[in-house]
């Protein structure tokens, strides 16, 4: 009886496991891979969750459900690349969104571009990403290349061309404050006045601060992650360095923590991003509102990109006619995502791609805008101090 | 079959040649996709480490919290032959494995006069220097990272793709394996166990403490050097300082300690099942680190000799019931 018992719920489970693997077989299947450690983090993972689950609640996309699998790569280059090697062969997804990190993403590149995986990137800035020129990858936010001439330029012209400059060993901070320094030297022919790379997770910022304000600088670039921003920040008064020197931050400083945590230190400081929680269009206070109401929290311009990048995939996907061949599918998306033209939502600018694997169709945002904090702390402001938009081929 | 054990235990290199055939067929016969290669490149990987591991904690009885760092030299001394000479895995891996030994020596000179925490903590800061020294070292790529780390070629067949690279990194574990049994299987292994137990009394019986702890450090750097060669060129060939801090350490740890401290097989099992564990539970990445972390607390509770512990009870109670029934016969 036992035996029969166990061959029972054996051919019920093989079987279970069938009809879960047929119904399975038409959905469409999406991949996600980004860092979700902070708290912040979850929240974009909660963020796509909904969407997709909202989108499956309204049926679908023509008809065909969404299977989300969510990864975690805690910004480490080697659990990014064995995230993208999961789901390109693996879990067969149809398209792959990530990373947070430049790190995790540049490797990511050969492994998707080798599968044939379109992946959309939410957060990551650096050029070198899609200068691999790679078919399969597209960038939702501003590179890096057009940060460092925004900055540059608006610094330069605007704020003074005696520059002190410290930033972390983190790849973002330092390709900012690198860029920057070479765009100075390259277009007015000026050098630093002081420069010092930090330490890792160093808390105490005063000695590279003193240093600076011995130089004398019109502007004092801080570039880190968000807690050495904002200590950077706070300490930068603390040392004494008058509100009449310039501060500037790089995209980081968008994030929510800043200004609610510099408080008071945050207010003068310039950065440059793709979105500013001030727009006063109707879509950008919708969008806020409803972050601030469901996440808790004041949107960041990571939060909108990753909105954005959901808003526009859903669009490039039905237009896709899926046929069960994987690899006809996933270059179907991939020509539907590269023929995307003017999406308007919530970035400083329209997104656009185009079919060539070059920087120049493959970094959709060209539109960075600087952003300046007029108060800071938990009812923190900013106010736009201006927009560009570039050419596709500037900055190369 | 006693026949075949009695020939294996003669000629124990015929294991490791019958091991490599069932370990060449494998994906053949059961891998669906490419990811399950990948995998086990890293498992292969991760075994290289703990197998060297082993030696220093688990026969040498050193704290060693320090050994990440000797994977990163070995990982950046193949990056950075690779970026400034073009130098393919049949060179990095040799060099990389004479560099992270020199370094070996550098972690041993403290256990020559600290033990326990101290020396945890001399190793921990050595690690981490090395790490920060990558981190902040333009030569090294810095934050950056390496990319593009080329693929080995062999008889005009390219190493590029996970399915290929399992047949660089299987061959190259199993060969650490065989080694890491010589060693400790040898009078070099008694001497470490000797050491482990009561350094005093070993020097009593004529062990020369110091050459053996220097040794275990050399030898296990060793290891960790090829290993991270042997990562470096990993498809898609890419290395960055994140890849070495303290968390990865405590895996490799948990990886020995799980599969049982001076237990031969220990931080082989270890490595295969923590690899996979945490492989299996990525889609739960919210709880993961926990679930991680508690495995680690109820084997240390419940099954302090992990489970190199238990199998080496299941051979001795055989053998015990075995040599009963003999002797009631």
């Amino acid at each position: 009886m036992k035996k029969i018992k166990i061959i029972f719920s054996s051919l019920v489970f093989t079987a279970s496991l069938l009809m879960s693997t047929i119904a399975q077989a038409d959905n469409i299947k999406i991949g996600v891979s980004f860092r979700m450690l902070s708290d912040v983090g979850y929240k974009h993972g909660m963020l796509i969750e909904d969407t997709v689950k909202m989108w499956n609640s309204q049926g679908g996309i023509n008809g065909k459900k969404i299977d989300l699998t969510l990864y975690n790569d805690e910004c480490k280059s080697e659990k990014g690349v064995a995230n993208a090697t999961k789901l390109a062969y693996q879990d067969k997804v149809h398209v792959i969104i990530g990373s947070s990190c430049s790190s995790v993403t540049l490797p990511m590149v050969p492994v998707i571009t080798k599968a044939g995986v379109p992946q959309i990137i939410p957060h990551s800035t650096s050029s070198k990403i899609t200068m691999t020129g790679s078919e399969y990858i597209f960038r939702v936010p501003v590179s890096s290349r057009f940060y460092k001439i925004v900055q540059g330029k608006f610094t330069a012209e605007q704020q003074g061309k005696k520059i002190a400059y410290i930033y972390v060993p983190d790849q973002a901070s330092m390709v900012f404050a690198k860029e920057m320094m070479k765009y100075m030297k390259d277009e007015y022919g000026v050098d630093p006045v002081y420069q010092v790379q930090a330490g890792e997770k160093e808390t105490d910022f005063r000695s590279y601060l003193m240093k600076a304000k011995a130089a004398n600088p019109d502007v004092i670039v801080l570039s880190g992650l968000v807690d050495e921003t904002v200590r950077m920040l706070v300490q930068s008064y603390e040392v004494g360095i008058p509100k009449s020197v310039h501060r500037v931050a790089n995209s980081v400083a968008s994030k929510v923590e800043v200004p609610t945590n510099a408080g008071k230190a945050a207010v003068g400081v310039v950065y440059s991003a793709a979105f500013a929680a001030s727009d006063t269009r109707p879509i950008a206070k919708k969008f806020v509102k409803m972050v601030k109401s469901k996440y808790g929290v004041t949107p960041g311009h990571d939060f909108s990109q990753m909105q954005d990048l959901l808003d526009m995939l859903k669009p490039a996907l039905e237009q896709v006619n899926f046929t069960g061949n994987l690899a006809a599918d996933r270059n179907a998306v991939r020509d539907s995502i590269a023929g995307i033209r003017n999406f308007t939502g919530l970035a400083s600018g329209p997104i656009s791609f185009c079919a060539a694997g070059s920087p120049e169709c493959r970094d959709g945002n060209k539109t960075p805008v600087m952003i300046e904090y007029t108060r800071g702390g938990k009812n923190w402001k900013t106010a736009v101090a201006g927009t560009v938009t570039f050419k596709p081929t500037d900055g190369l | 079959m006693e026949k075949f054990k009695e020939i294996i235990r003669q000629y124990p290199f015929l294991g490791f040649i019958i091991a490599f055939f069932i370990l060449m067929a494998i994906p053949s016969i059961f891998f669906t996709d490419l990811y399950q290669s990948h995998l086990s490149s890293l498992i292969f990987i991760n075994i290289i480490v703990a197998a060297g591991l082993n030696i220093v904690k688990g026969y040498c009885g050193q704290v060693t919290v320090g050994h990440v760092g000797l994977y990163a030299v070995g990982s950046y001394t193949a990056g950075c032959m690779f970026m400034y000479l073009g130098a393919s895995l049949w060179i990095t891996l040799p060099i990389a494995i004479l560099v992270t030994g020199l370094f070996g020596v550098a972690f041993a000179i403290p256990s020559f006069r600290l033990e326990g925490p101290y020396l945890a903590l001399a190793t921990l800061g050595g690690g981490e220097a090395i790490r920060l020294f990558i981190e902040n070292g333009e030569f090294f790529g810095s934050t950056y990272g390496i990319s593009s780390i080329s693929q080995p070629e062999l008889f005009g067949i390219t190493f590029d793709t996970p399915d290929k690279y399992y047949y660089i990194s299987m061959p190259i574990m199993l060969i650490a394996i065989y080694f890491s049994f010589s060693v400790l299987r040898s009078s070099i292994g008694r001497a470490f166990m000797a050491v482990r137990e009561d350094p005093i009394s070993a020097a009593a019986s004529g062990i020369n403490v110091k050459k053996h702890k220097m040794l275990a450090f050399i030898l296990s750097a060793m290891f960790a050097g090829a290993a991270g060669a042997v990562y470096a060129h990993l498809p898609p060939g890419y290395i960055h300082p994140n890849n070495y801090t303290v968390i990865e350490m405590v895996t490799f740890l948990a990886m020995v300690v799980f599969g049982g401290l001076g237990h031969i097989w220990g931080g082989i099992i270890g490595a295969v099942i923590i690899t996979i564990v945490y492989d299996l539970t990525r889609p739960l990445y919210e709880y993961q680190l926990f679930i991680f972390g508690l495995t680690i607390v109820l084997t240390i509770l419940f099954m302090p000799k992990g489970i190199g512990g238990f199998i080496d009870k299941y051979f001795i109670d055989r053998r015990f019931k075995k040599k009963q029934g003999v002797a009631s016969k």
